[in-house]
C-alpha cells in the first residue's frame, strides 16, 4: 500500500479530524515508524499525519496537581526541561540513559508511550511516577479528551488502549509528595546505546529505614513495561534490613515474567532482577 | 647560500594524505558513484535452509515496469564456479544450501523498482535435511551438502544420498583437511611433567565495514569490462572475473574506489559481484548493486568459527614439550578463505614460543550455515585464545610464574623455528618485558589471586598475552611481490603509483612518506595513484599485514633509482662527485655542509629541456626473500616475522556477569615506527576490534538462521566502552623491511581474547573456554560452572 | 507509488526546494534527490550514526527522519561544516590528530562532534565520549576521535 494523503496540520482539532477519517498512520518524532516501515514490518496507511505542527503537543507545563507533558516532546527535552528535573528526577536519569543523543534529539516521549516496548527506557519511570496517558478524539464534532493510569494503558508487547481514531495528546505525571525519590538502573552490554536487557525503577519517599509510597516497576521482565504490585506491597513500610531486602528481592524475581530471546536468558533476567533490586534497596537503606 | 639541515619523516606524526577530503564529506565511496544510465540490481535470495529448487517464474517480476533484466541460473549457462573452493556458482539453479543463497537477480531503473520486482519471483523448493551442526556432518547418514561431487549411482540407480548402500556419501562432507606435525608428540607427551588438555570454542563475528558492500559494472562498446570494486586484491580479482566470465583478463579493468573498510571481507570473490557483472552483461548497461545492511549481516563472510581442542604439557622448570591441537571448522554452504586459516593457525600452535613437538589436525566440514571468510588476525585470534590460556594453566600446575615461563620459551633473534620460520629480528622478549613492567602485572596479579575469594561486588584482575604473526608478507602466492612505478614533473612533484591497495589503514601516507625520505621532497609533493589496475602495476593484495613492508620496499626501490639518476645528473651538472651531494627539502646540496647548491625542480628542468632531453620515471619490483611453504607447511613463509604482548586489565561485576575492559597495555615489535600517528591508530582500532571479539560481538546463528542481522542486536564496541590503551614501540629494526618496519596491520586484534580470558581468570578464579565474554555467559561461569565445552 | 510533495527548507544555509515521495526518508533525499552524498547509509535503524545532520540546531539521524518533515526547517549537512567556524577546526583537528582511517564514520562524527560542542562548550573526555555513543568506528577505536574533537574544543575556549 502506499500513501496517498498527507497532512501536516496547525492543530489539534485539524489533527483530530483527519484521524477520524481511519486509515491514518500518525507520525511524530519517526525514529520508529521510518525504520519499521522500510523494513516493512509496519505498514503506512493511506493517510500520513504529521502531529508535528501542532503546538499544544509540544509545551511542558504546570496543571494542576500535577505536570503535563505533550507527547511531542523529546527526550533530549526531558532532559533540560526544569520542572522535569525538579520534580521527576527518575525520569530525567532514564532519559540519559536513553539510546544516544542523536536518538535523544529525535524521539518523543509519546512514541515511546505509543510503541508500548516491554523495554521501553522511558516507561518505567513514567509507570513509577503513576504517569497517566490523555488521549483525545473528535467523534462527534468536539474535542474530547480522557485519561488512564499508564498501567493500564498498556496491554502487549505494542499494544495500548489507545482507539485507531485516539491521538495521544500528552502524559500527565501528578507531582510526588514531598521527600519522594526514584532510581532508575538499566542494564545492557553497552551503556547507552541498547534496549535493556532488563530495566528498574524504584520510588518512594523514605522514612526511618523504609519506603513508603513505594514504586516498582520493571522493564523487558514482561509482556509489558511491569508495574510490580507484589513488590511494591512487600516493600511498602518494611524496615530495610538485610534480610528484608533479601525477601524482597525475592519476590521481584518472582514477579516478573521474562522470556528467553537473542539478548538475555530468562533465568539471567530474573538473576538480574534479585541482584540490582537488592542493590538499589542496599543503596536506599544506607543513604 | 642556504643552509639545509638533515631532516627525516621517520618515526614522525603525519597526517593522512586523504584525510582532508574524507574530513569534508567530499570522498566518494562505491555507493556515492553514479554512471549515466546506471541500472541498479537486487539479489533474491533463499528462503530455505537446504533444497532442491523445483521452479523459479521470474514472470511477474519481468513484466513490472522499470525492469531491464530478470537473470536465474538458466539464464548465465556460460556461468562458473568461484571462491577458494571453486564450489559454488554464483547464482544457484539446482539447490540452494544456506539462507544466503542466490537464487535470482534483477536489474531495474530504480533500486526500489528492483526490490519489489524480487517479491514478485516465485519459488517452489523441495526442502532437504539440514545440517547445522558441524559435528554431526562426518557421522553416517548425514545430509549431503555437495551432492554433486558424489560419484554417480551406478548399480545403486535408486538410491539417494545417505541411504543405506551410500555409507561413505557424509565424506563428501569434508571441504579440506589440514595436518602438520614437527618433532614426535609422543616423546614429548612422555617428557612432560605436567599437561592440560581442554575444548576451546571460538564463535561467528563479522566484519560490520562501515560501507556495506556495493559494486558497479560496466561493458564498454568494444565489450571490455570496468568493475567499480571494493576488492582488496584487484589483480587476484582481475583473473578470477576473467575465469568466472570466460573473458580475457586483458579486457577487465578494475577501479577500486576508497573503501569504507575492508578487515580482510574483500579477499575472496563473492557471488553478488559476477552476478551484478552479469546484468551489467544482459541490459547492456551499467549496474550498481548495494547491499542493506540487513543483507550486509546474512550474506557475507565471518570469522571462522572453531571448535579446538588443545593439549599441551610442560617439564618441571617450565619449558613447553608439546602441542597437540586438533580442530573442526564449520565450513558452511561454500568455501571461502575461512577454511585456510590452518595456514595460520599452525603456525601459532607450533612456534608462539619455543615448542619442539607438535601435532595439528583441521577437518573443514560443509554446512547449511554461513561461511567464513578471512578476517583480520585470520585464525590467530583463536588459536592463541587457547594456547595461551594454556600457558597460563602450565604456569599455573608448575607453581611458576606465568610471565617468567613465558620469557623462559620465548625465542630469540636468529632462531628458526622447526617449521622453517626464520626469526631474523624476534622481540619478543623485550614486549613480554615492556608489557608486563608498564602494566605493573606482577603486582597487580598477585594482589588479585590474593582478594579472589574477598567479598566484594567487583573483581580485577590481569591477564597477558603474546601473539606471532607473519610481519613481512606470506608467500603463499606464486609471487609476494608489489610494483611500483615512479614519476617526477618539471615541477619536482612526484606520482607514485603502485600496486598496493588502500583500504583505510594509511598505506598510501607510508608510501608517500618512504619515498619522501629517499628523495628529501616535502610530503605535499606527492600524488598516489593505487586504484586502477590499468594503471598501476601488480601487487597480490592487501592482506597478511605486508603493504608497508613489501609496497614499501618497492616504493624504495623505484625512489632509490630515482634518486641514483638524479645525483648523477646533479654531478654532471655540479662538477662534484655523486658520494658528495644529497637530497634534502626539494634541493640538491653538499652532503657534508647541507649547503644548498640547486633547487631540484630546476635541475629536473635542465635535464628535460636538453640535447639529450630525459624524464626521471623508474620503476622497481619487490619480491620479498622468503619462501613457499613445501607439502608439509614448512618453510619461511615470510620475510620478516612480528610479536606483540598485551596484558589487559579487567572489571568483573559479578553481580551482573559485566566485564569491563578497564586498560590494555600493549608491547609491539613493529621493526621500526614509520608513520607513528598512523600506527597508533592501527594499534588502537585493532584492540577495540579484539575487545568486540572477546566481550561484545556475537553473530548469533541458530539453524542456520542469523538471529541478529543489525547493530542493535550485534554489539561494536562504543566510544564510552574504550579501555585505556597504553602503548608501547619495540623497534628490532629488521634488515630486510623498509627503514626497518614489519607489518602491523592484524596484531593488536590477535592476542586481546586471550590476554582478557587470563585476566578474568585471574579476577574471579574462574577459567572460561569460549568466546565471548558476554554478561550472562560469564556470571553463568561465576555462579553456576557450565558442562565441559564440546563433547570429547 | 507514494504520493509526492514538494517541499521547501533551508540546507547548509542556502534556500532549497526539493520533490519528495512522503515516506522518502531525509537521508534518501540528500542522497539521492538533492546529490549530496557526504552523508552516508551505514545501517538505515539509526543505530550507527553515519547519517547524522543537525535539524533546526539539534543533531539527529537522517535515515530515521520523514524527508517532508524536513519542509521548513533548517537542515545542516557535512557539506556546510566547512563554512562554519567550529566545522572547520573539527575537521583540521580530524586530519591532524589521525581521527581518519577508511573515512566512512567521518562526516557523521564530525557532524555529532559539532552539535556536541555547541550544546557542551566546557565538555570532558568521558562527556566526549558520551557524546558520540552513537556514532560507530570500526577502523580507529575512537582513541583520535576523541582527541581530535578534545583539541578543537580547546581551541574554542
Amino acid at each position: 500500500m502506499s500513501v496517498e494523503r498527507y497532512w501536516a496540520p496547525a492543530s489539534l482539532p485539524e489533527a483530530l479530524e483527519h484521524l477520524r477519517g481511519g486509515d491514518v498512520t500518525i507520525l511524530a518524532g519517526g525514529t520508529d515508524l521510518m525504520p519499521q516501515s522500510h523494513a516493512g514490518r509496519v505498514t503506512l496507511q493511506r493517510g500520513l499525519l504529521n502531529i508535528r505542527r501542532v503546538p499544544e503537543l509540544h509545551r511542558i507545563e504546570r496543571d494542576g496537581a500535577g505536570v503535563r507533558i505533550g507527547t511531542l516532546c523529546t527526550v533530549s527535552e526531558l532532559l533540560h526541561d526544569p520542572l522535569v528535573c525538579a520534580h521527576f528526577g527518575i525520569l530525567a536519569e532514564a532519559g540519559d540513559h536513553f539510546a544516544s543523543d542523536q536518538l535523544r534529539n529525535a524521539a518523543t516521549i509519546g512514541g515511546n508511550v505509543c510503541n508500548a516496548s516491554p523495554a521501553g527506557d522511558m516507561l518505567i519511570p513514567l509507570l513509577v511516577l503513576d504517569a497517566e496517558a490523555e488521549l483525545a478524539s473528535k467523534p462527534n464534532g468536539s474535542v474530547a479528551t480522557r485519561r488512564m493510569p499508564l498501567a493500564e494503558f498498556f496491554v502487549g508487547p505494542g499494544k495500548t488502549k489507545r482507539a485507531p481514531d485516539e491521538l495521544l495528546c500528552a502524559v500527565w505525571l501528578p507531582l510526588p509528595p514531598a521527600g519522594f525519590a526514584g532510581r532508575f538502573f538499566k542494564f545492557g552490554v553497552r551503556p547507552a546505546l541498547d534496549i535493556a536487557a532488563i530495566a528498574i525503577g524504584i520510588g518512594g519517599v523514605r522514612v526511618d529505614n523504609a519506603l513508603t509510597h513505594a514504586r516498582v516497576a520493571f522493564g523487558a521482565v514482561a509482556p509489558v513495561p511491569l508495574r510490580a504490585r507484589r513488590t511494591e506491597a512487600a516493600l511498602e513500610g518494611s524496615v530495610l534490613d538485610p534480610a528484608a531486602i533479601e525477601r524482597i528481592a525475592g519476590i521481584a524475581r518472582d514477579e516478573v515474567r521474562p522470556i528467553d530471546d537473542v539478548r538475555a536468558s530468562a533465568w539471567y533476567r530474573r538473576e538480574l532482577v534479585f541482584n540490582m533490586t537488592k542493590r538499589m534497596l542496599d543503596d536506599v537503606a544506607q543513604a | 647560500m642556504r643552509v639545509i639541515e638533515k631532516g627525516t619523516l621517520i618515526g614522525k606524526r603525519i597526517a593522512k594524505l586523504d584525510a582532508p577530503e574524507k574530513a569534508s564529506g567530499q570522498t566518494r565511496y562505491v555507493h556515492d558513484l553514479d554512471l549515466p544510465g546506471q541500472l541498479y540490481g537486487g539479489i533474491l535470495r533463499s528462503t530455505r535452509l537446504h533444497a532442491r529448487i523445483k521452479r523459479i517464474d521470474v514472470s511477474r517480476a519481468r513484466a513490472l515496469p522499470g525492469v531491464h533484466a530478470v537473470l536465474t541460473a538458466a539464464d548465465v549457462p556460460y556461468q562458473r564456479p568461484l571462491g577458494v573452493g571453486k564450489d559454488q556458482l554464483p547464482l544457484k539453479g539446482d539447490k540452494v544450501r544456506s539462507l544466503r543463497d542466490e537464487i535470482a537477480a534483477v536489474a531495474a531503473d530504480t533500486a526500489d523498482i528492483a526490490a519489489a520486482a524480487l517479491r514478485l519471483i516465485e519459488v517452489e523448493y523441495e526442502d532437504l535435511p539440514p545440517l547445522t551442526d558441524p559435528a554431526e556432518a562426518l557421522k553416517p547418514g548425514a545430509p549431503v551438502i555437495h551432492d554433486e561431487k558424489l560419484p554417480p549411482p551406478a548399480a545403486h540407480e535408486s538410491l539417494k544420498a545417505g541411504e543405506p548402500g551410500d555409507a561413505d556419501a557424509h565424506r563428501h562432507n569434508v571441504a579440506m583437511t589440514f595436518d602438520y606435525a614437527q618433532g614426535d608428540v609422543v616423546i614429548g607427551e612422555a617428557e612432560s611433567d605436567v599437561i592440560v588438555d581442554d575444548w576451546f570454542r571460538l564463535h561467528y563475528v563479522t566484519h560490520c565495514c562501515l560501507g556495506v558492500s556495493g559494486v558497479i559494472a560496466e561493458f564498454g562498446p568494444s565489450g571490455n569490462l570496468t568493475l567499480y570494486s571494493n576488492t582488496q586484491v584487484p589483480f587476484l580479482h582481475k583473473r578470477e572475473f576473467a575465469e568466472i566470465l570466460d573473458m580475457d583478463p586483458g579486457r577487465i579493468r578494475i577501479i577500486q574506489p576508497p573503501i569504507g573498510g575492508g578487515f580482510g571481507s574483500k579477499l575472496d570473490i563473492y557471488p553478488f559481484e559476477p552476478i551484478c557483472v552479469f546484468l551489467a552483461k544482459a541490459t547492456r548497461r551499467p549496474v550498481k548493486l548495494v547491499f542493506s545492511r540487513e543483507e550486509e549481516f546474512v550474506a557475507s563472510p565471518t570469522r571462522q568459527p572453531v571448535l579446538l581442542r588443545l593439549r599441551s604439557g610442560a617439564k618441571q622448570d617450565g619449558t613447553l614439550t608439546f602441542r597437540v591441537c586438533e580442530t573442526l571448522h564449520d565450513n558452511g554452504a561454500y568455501t571461502s578463505w575461512g577454511a585456510t586459516t590452518p595456514f595460520v593457525m599452525m603456525q601459532t600452535i607450533s612456534s608462539l614460543y619455543r615448542v619442539p613437538h607438535c601435532r595439528y589436525h583441521t577437518t573443514a566440514v560443509y554446512t547449511n550455515n554461513p561461511y567464513a571468510g578471512s578476517f583480520r588476525g585470520y585464525g590467530n585470534l583463536q588459536a592463541t585464545f587457547a594456547v595461551e590460556q594454556h600457558i597460563d594453566k602450565l604456569a599455573e600446575a608448575l607453581g611458576l610464574d606465568p610471565l617468567e615461563l613465558r620469557l623462559a620459551n620465548a625465542q630469540d633473534p636468529g632462531e628458526i623455528t622447526p617449521q622453517g620460520m626464520h626469526f631474523k629480528t624476534c622481540g619478543l622478549k623485550e614486549c613480554l618485558r615492556t608489557a608486563a613492567a608498564a602494566s605493573h602485572w606482577g603486582d597487580k596479579h598477585r594482589a588479585a589471586i590474593a582478594a579472589q575469594k574477598a567479598p566484594g561486588r567487583y573483581k580485577r584482575g590481569v591477564g597477558m598475552a603474546s601473539m606471532l604473526h607473519v610481519g613481512g608478507g606470506a608467500k603463499i602466492y606464486p609471487s609476494d611481490g608489489c610494483g611500483t612505478i615512479l614519476k617526477i614533473d618539471d615541477f619536482a612533484h612526484v606520482t607514485l603509483i603502485t600496486g598496493a591497495s588502500e583500504i583505510g589503514q594509511g598505506s598510501e601516507t607510508v608510501l608517500a612518506q618512504l619515498v619522501c625520505e629517499e628523495l628529501g621532497i616535502p610530503l605535499d609533493t606527492v600524488t598516489v595513484v593505487n586504484n586502477d589496475t590499468d594503471i598501476t602495476p601488480w601487487d597480490v593484495g592487501v592482506h597478511a599485514s605486508r603493504t608497508t613492508f613489501i609496497g614499501g620496499n618497492s616504493a624504495i626501490g623505484a625512489a632509490r633509482k630515482a634518486r641514483a639518476k638524479i645525483l648523477a645528473a646533479a654531478a654532471k651538472v655540479t662538477g662534484l662527485p655523486e658520494a658528495e651531494l644529497e637530497m634534502r627539502a626539494g634541493h640538491i646540496v653538499a652532503a657534508g655542509s647541507g649547503e644548498a647548491i640547486m633547487n631540484l625542480a630546476k635541475l629536473l628542468r635542465s635535464l628535460h629541456f636538453s640535447d639529450r632531453a630525459e624524464l626521471v620515471m623508474t620503476t622497481h619490483y619487490y619480491e620479498p626473500p622468503s619462501k613457499h611453504q613445501n607439502k608439509e607447511y614448512k618453510g619461511d613463509v615470510s620475510a620478516a616475522y612480528a610479536w606483540a604482548t598485551q596484558v589487559v586489565e579487567v572489571e568483573v561485576d559479578t553481580d551482573t556477569g559485566l566485564v569491563k575492559l578497564v586498560k590494555v597495555t600493549g608491547a609491539h615489535d613493529v621493526g621500526r615506527v614509520l608513520n607513528r600517528l598512523g600506527i597508533e591508530g592501527q594499534i588502537e582500532g585493532g584492540i577495540v576490534m579484539g575487545q568486540g571479539y572477546a566481550i561484545t560481538e556475537e553473530l548469533i546463528v541458530e539453524n542456520g538462521v542469523v538471529r541478529n542481522p543489525g547493530f542493535r542486536d550485534y554489539k561494536l564496541v562504543t566510544a564510552p566502552e574504550i579501555p585505556e590503551m597504553d602503548i608501547h614501540f619495540i623497534e628490532t629494526m629488521d634488515g630486510e623491511g623498509p627503514q626497518g618496519a614489519k607489518g602491523v596491520g592484524e596484531a593488536p586484534a590477535i592476542c586481546v581474547a586471550a590476554a582478557t580470558a587470563n585476566a578474568i581468570c585471574n579476577a574471579t578464579g574462574v577459567r572460561i573456554y569460549e568466546l565471548p565474554f558476554t554478561p550472562e555467559k560469564v556470571y553463568r561461569a561465576l555462579h553456576h560452572p557450565a558442562a565441559p565445552v564440546g563433547a570429547a | 507509488m507514494s504520493l509526492k510533495r514538494e517541499i521547501g527548507f533551508l540546507l547548509n544555509g542556502i534556500r532549497t526546494r526539493a520533490t519528495v515521495p512522503v515516506d522518502m526518508s531525509a537521508l534518501a533525499m540528500l542522497r539521492d534527490v538533492i546529490g549530496l552524498t557526504g552523508t552516508k547509509y551505514a545501517c538505515g535503524e539509526g543505530e550507527c550514526g553515519a547519517c547524522t545532520i543537525i535539524v533546526d540546531g539539534a543533531s539527529i539521524c537522517s535515515c530515521l527522519m520523514f524527508a517532508v518533515d524536513c519542509e521548513d526547517r533548517e537542515l545542516t549537512t557535512i557539506e556546510g561544516l566547512a563554512r562554519d567556524p567550529l566545522g572547520e577546526r573539527l575537521q583540521r583537528a580530524f586530519v591532524g590528530c589521525g581521527a581518519v582511517q577508511c573515512g566512512f564514520c567521518t562526516p557523521g562524527m564530525v557532524v555529532q562532534a559539532k552539535h556536541w560542542l555547541e550544546a557542551h562548550p566546557q565538555t570532558s573526555r568521558a562527556e566526549i565520549q558520551r557524546g558520540i555513543e552513537g556514532n560507530l568506528c570500526r577502523c580507529t577505536g575512537y582513541v583520535k576521535i576523541v582527541d581530535a574533537i578534545e583539541a578543537a574544543a580547546a581551541q574554542q575556549a
